[in-house]
């Protein structure tokens, strides 16, 4: 239950405003100018208002596009990332969400069709280049698609341009609109994965790993490609009888020839957004790890992020091809 | 110290009254600008500020200063207010704050409590237009503004009760009137603030130093930056360590540099072992 909702005055007018207040009819509606005024303000706590966050919705008016940063991407030579969403119903330990931002209140942009436009404008833009678009790297893109309805918004742009990959990363196992339209074939559906136990201490909020396993094989049953994302890979007390559990389970239930990509991505903040995190869970066990700060970035020693890339590489080299493993950093 | 704490600021004696008795605040025994109340754990602080923006703004940072607040204190307005919109005698948790010269702000996460929100228009000058205003005061905005510089804004709770609007003249308020609508509110308020109390003692068991830091500092002489790599990395060991393992692993090192690296290696060397969590 979101018990408040703020409301840009820009677009409290917008059709998608009023199907989502529709949504929330106990909640309480406030008006505002700018979302900022809310949700950048310095001086609040990310973890205190994630036990209850507000929602706010607004209108976005520039950035709808962005490039990715380097040592993100899954193959394509240039890779952009646009997020209609700020923060996140879950609350994984290892969010940099919760380092980059002030405040743990949703953020809604309803202005889709920038969106859209922007996206054509990049497309035709590099149109002889293979781009990758990463849906939601600012939140989780799929897990309030029951709210937005953005993918099922965006996803007919991506019909019209098949030789352009568009990525939905996700924890949630929401099935719509996938379940209910044709398998688009520059579609991926990528799922971040850690082992069970593991998960069941640092992805709080976020539906059990077999529940996922359970959904990915019902949309590569479908038809939709999927995309495995084993990152962040984390470390601790047999971690590779843990990863090995993980990686076989996930093999065994989905069809191989479903699978696009594979990636692996090491655990990483920047050393600012670290400090942030760590003081406000300061007790958090993923914490008392051995982590390092080496050029501004805090990651594990780089024999351990070796070792465990290797590992589940290897591991998944049993299933799948050279090709489709990808390493993040 | 204690890890609870509370805050109060209030305009009027008479809305004061019923919150002293409650948390069994007397008056302090010091000479102050402004009255001071306190219980006798110290966890609750309350000031009466008078009337008005400039006594609610200087109360407030008086008080904070007085009564050795953490940035973990919860603060807490309360007070009547006049209202176009809403019933007489109900209390409303404040969501949204503004004033005359363009302030405006909002309060963050709230209690998840049954009590009804409202807008709170504070004014300079005493306003009975009350059409189509929720709540109108005389000191919110300005409590609101100060508080927030002390603590985040998640601490901060201002509580209004209608004492007045256009059914009910503010000429027949009187102290006996403003004493009972705090009384018969009190339930409601006390729950409000059983929250407010958790929310500091939690942040306080949160953020506090670890003990064991203030005895490895007696021993050892630390540098400012020594402190705070000292102070994280007990933070980090307590997650695994007991505070005896914590001394026996230093208890040889001759310097604060050796304390360090002795605790840093025994991070270094821990896997966590995620089915014990
Ligand atoms: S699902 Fe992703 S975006 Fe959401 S909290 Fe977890 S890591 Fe963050």
């Amino acid at each position: 239950m979101i018990e408040t909702i703020y409301i840009e005055k820009k677009i409290k007018n917008h059709p998608r405003t009023k199907s989502i207040q529709k949504k929330f009819k106990k909640s309480r509606f406030i008006e505002i100018d700018k979302y900022a005024e809310i949700f950048n303000k310095r001086n609040q706590n990310f973890r205190i208002q994630k036990a209850n966050p507000n929602l706010i919705l607004a209108h976005k008016n520039d950035g709808f596009v962005l490039r990715t940063p380097e040592g993100f991407g899954i193959g394509s030579s240039k890779n952009f990332y646009f997020s209609h969403m700020y923060n996140c119903i879950y609350d994984c330990r290892y969010c940099f969400l919760q380092g980059m931002f002030s405040s743990a209140n949703y953020v809604i942009f309803v202005n889709f069709e920038d969106f859209d436009a922007s996206i054509k404008n990049v497309i035709d833009q590099n149109i002889n280049s293979k781009i990758t678009f990463f849906s939601g790297y600012d939140c989780d893109s799929l897990a309030l698609e029951n709210v937005t309805g953005f993918a099922k918004h965006i996803l007919p742009i991506f019909q019209q341009y098949p030789e352009v990959e568009i990525e939905f990363r996700t924890k949630s196992i929401q099935r719509e609109p996938f379940m209910s339209i044709e398998p688009m074939e520059n579609v991926i559906m990528a799922y971040s994965l850690i082992p069970d136990l593991m998960s069941s201490s640092l992805d709080n909020k976020v539906p059990s790993i077999s529940k996922r396993i359970q959904v990915i094989s019902d949309l590569a049953l479908r038809g939709w490609k999927i995309g495995l994302r084993f990152d962040p890979l984390i470390h601790g007390k047999d971690w590779k009888f843990l990863y090995e559990d993980l990686l076989e389970k996930v093999y065994n239930s989905i069809p191989l020839e479903a699978i696009h990509s594979v990636s692996l991505g090491p655990l990483r903040f920047p050393k600012k957004m670290f400090k942030d995190i760590f003081n406000l869970y300061p007790h958090e066990p993923l914490f008392t790890s051995p982590l390092y700060s080496n050029d501004g970035i805090i990651s594990y020693d780089t024999n351990i992020e070796e070792e465990m890339s290797v590992f589940c590489k290897n591991l998944t080299l049993k299933y799948l091809d050279n090709s489709q493993i990808f390493r993040c950093y | 110290m204690n890890k609870m704490s509370v805050r109060w600021v209030i305009a009027l004696k008479e809305e004061a009254k019923v919150i002293l008795d409650y948390y069994e605040m007397a008056l302090i025994n010091k000479k102050t600008l402004y009255p001071i109340f306190k219980n006798i754990e110290e966890t609750h602080w309350l000031i009466l500020s008078g009337i008005g923006r400039h006594n609610s703004a200087a109360a407030t940072s008086y008080l904070y200063t007085i009564s050795n607040a953490s940035k973990w204190t919860s603060w807490i307005n309360i007070g009547i207010a006049g209202s176009g919109k809403g019933d007489y005698g109900n209390i409303y948790l404040v969501d949204k704050i503004f004033n005359q010269n363009s302030f405006i702000t909002y309060p963050a996460t709230m209690p998840k409590s049954n009590l009804p929100k409202m807008s709170l228009l504070t004014t300079d000058i005493p306003i009975t237009n009350y059409s189509s205003k929720e709540l109108i005061d005389m000191e919110g905005s300005a409590f609101f503004d100060i508080a927030s510089k002390l603590t985040s804004k998640e601490f901060i709770c201002i509580m209004k009760i209608i004492s007045d609007g256009p059914e009910n003249n503010i000429k027949q308020l009187t102290k006996l009137r403003i004493i009972e609508l705090l009384k018969l509110n009190l339930t409601k308020i006390a729950q409000v603030v059983s929250y407010y109390e958790n929310l500091s003692e939690n942040e306080n068991q949160i953020k506090e130093r670890p003990e064991i830091f203030f005895k490895i500092s007696s021993n050892w002489h630390f540098s400012v930056t020594q402190s705070s790599q000292l102070e994280n990395l007990l933070r980090r060991l307590k997650v695994f360590c007991d505070n005896k393992e914590i001394m026996d692993l230093i208890k040889q090192c001759k310097s604060s540099s050796s304390v360090i690296n002795s605790l840093n290696n025994k991070i270094k060397t821990n896997k966590v072992n995620w089915s014990d969590i």
